[in-house]
């Protein structure tokens, strides 16, 4: 028994010493041609296996990966609703500040004129016999009938009614709208009116004028209800006919009315009544 | 018959360990094959051969990973003989004895492993990485998970390995 237990333990001292030379040889690099070819058919059969667990694994994970994939593209649906309502907000703060900045260049370029910044609350609807905008701002805010209403690309109207907190815009393109005006060229003169197809017209230009396409056309002041050199719009067609003793043109607005959003009303401007003027030599005829 | 069936096994053995069960890892746990054949193997044949599955199977394992050759051989040595010393003891093999085996396996095979990665200058990547200590590191990280997953192994292992023995006739119990 006891030769037995003294041979099991030189068995395990010699084993335990084969180990300790296996681990040594292995790390001075003497075992490198063998383990190189031990490992060719043990490399084959560890490359089958890879492929196959694979595979199964694949297989396996995809019918399982479905819900997930669901619950992903949940998720990112939501994050792509959430973005784009951000985006859209942002965007309007964009195109907001973009449009004051444009009316603050307009406003720094006319230093002698003092303004008010209002937002149009209701646009005009071309089916409605009156042109009209209405604006966020009234008496409280030192609005009052008459007063020039514009945009860094021109003029728009004129307040035509006006409440303590809100007013409403006559536009230029009604056809009750006439406003004394001239061309920037040549300085000939001339009266324009709203069309029913939401035009400007400007009439009374003088035969021997010289109106081309393209000419700019200003406020002239004539009349008091306009502050000069307000720009109107463009000339896009000149009609003159021999019969006639004036010459018509037709004037493109740069604004687009149907998308205001935001405009300045002229409030160190204020009207000239000259209707006094007119009924002074009845007055005085009557009274003669 | 018995030894010359341990070179296809335990490189099948290790091949699935290294590409099946990587798969199946939870909290950085897996069985070790390799190891619960050797012992399963050997709890029912003679210490010789028994550890001549030990070489087998460690130099397989071994082919397959970065750690010296012969790494793997001392713990499975080790767990040969502590088997072979204790089986002496019990008139058969049953389920505590299967407990006991790769509880005690797992635990030397591991310290062995690391003792050895040590002081031939291998450093693990996981030591001290939880500030326990490399010992505590290495209970914390590698045995623990691996007693369980070889706890839960160890039954389908033997299962397996007897039913071989008994058809090869390698049974110790058959054959003494």
């Amino acid at each position: 028994m006891r030769n037995w237990r003294s041979n099991r333990g030189l068995f395990l001292g010699i084993c335990l010493l084969v180990c300790l030379a296996l681990i040594t040889a292995s790390q001075l690099g003497l075992l490198s041609p063998v383990t190189g070819i031990l490992s060719i058919p043990l490399n084959f059969i560890t490359g089958i296996f890879n492929r196959t667990t694979l595979e199964t694994v694949d297989a396996i994970e995809m019918p399982s990966d479905v819900p997930t994939l669901q619950r992903r593209v949940a998720d990112l649906e939501e994050a792509l609703a959430r973005y784009q309502s951000e985006l859209v907000e942002l965007r309007e703060v964009a195109n907001d500040y973009q449009r004051l900045s444009e009316l603050v260049n307009y406003t720094s370029q006319t230093q002698d004129q003092e303004y008010v910044a209002a937002d149009v609350i209701s646009n005009s609807d071309s089916n409605a016999p009156l042109q009209t905008i209405s604006l966020n701002r009234g008496t409280r805010d030192g609005i009052e009938i008459g007063m020039p209403v514009i945009t860094q690309l021109g003029l728009v109207g004129r307040i035509s009614d006006v409440t303590a907190n809100a007013s409403r815009v006559l536009l230029i393109t009604d056809v009750s709208s006439a406003i004394s005006a001239r061309l920037q060229t040549t300085r000939d003169e001339g009266s324009i009116v709203g069309q029913a197809t939401n035009d400007l017209l400007m009439e009374f230009i003088p035969l021997n004028a010289s109106v081309q396409e393209g000419d700019i056309v200003i406020s002239s002041g004539l009349g008091g209800n306009l502050p000069a050199g307000l720009v109107i719009g463009q000339v896009t067609n000149v009609q003159q006919r021999e019969f006639e003793l004036f010459q018509n043109a037709t004037i493109r607005s740069l604004n687009n009315f149907a998308t205001l959003e935001t405009v300045l009303v002229i409030t160190s401007f204020q009207p000239v009544d000259l209707s006094v003027f007119q009924s002074t030599p009845v007055a005085a005829g009557s009274g003669s | 018959m018995g030894s010359f069936l341990s070179l296809p096994i335990l490189m099948l053995a290790a091949a699935i360990q290294v590409t099946v069960m990587p798969q199946i890892s939870i909290f950085g746990g897996r069985p070790d094959i390799v190891l619960l054949i050797v012992s399963a193997w050997s709890l029912n044949t003679s210490l010789e051969q028994g550890v001549l599955w030990a070489f087998v199977g460690g130099i397989c394992k071994d082919l397959l990973s970065a750690a010296p050759i012969g790494t793997s051989i001392v713990g499975m040595v080790l767990i040969i003989f502590a088997i072979h010393a204790i089986r002496q003891q019990l008139f058969s093999v049953g389920f505590f004895t299967l407990v006991w085996v790769s509880v005690l396996g797992t635990i030397i095979q591991q310290f062995t492993i690391l003792i050895i990665l040590l002081s031939t200058g291998f450093q693990p990547q996981y030591v001290d990485q939880l500030g326990y200590g490399v010992v505590l590191d290495q209970i914390r990280l590698f045995i623990v998970p691996s007693i369980v997953y070889n706890l839960i192994g160890i039954m389908p292992v033997y299962w397996f390995v007897r039913a071989i023995q008994r058809a090869l006739g390698t049974d110790l119990r058959l054959t003494r």
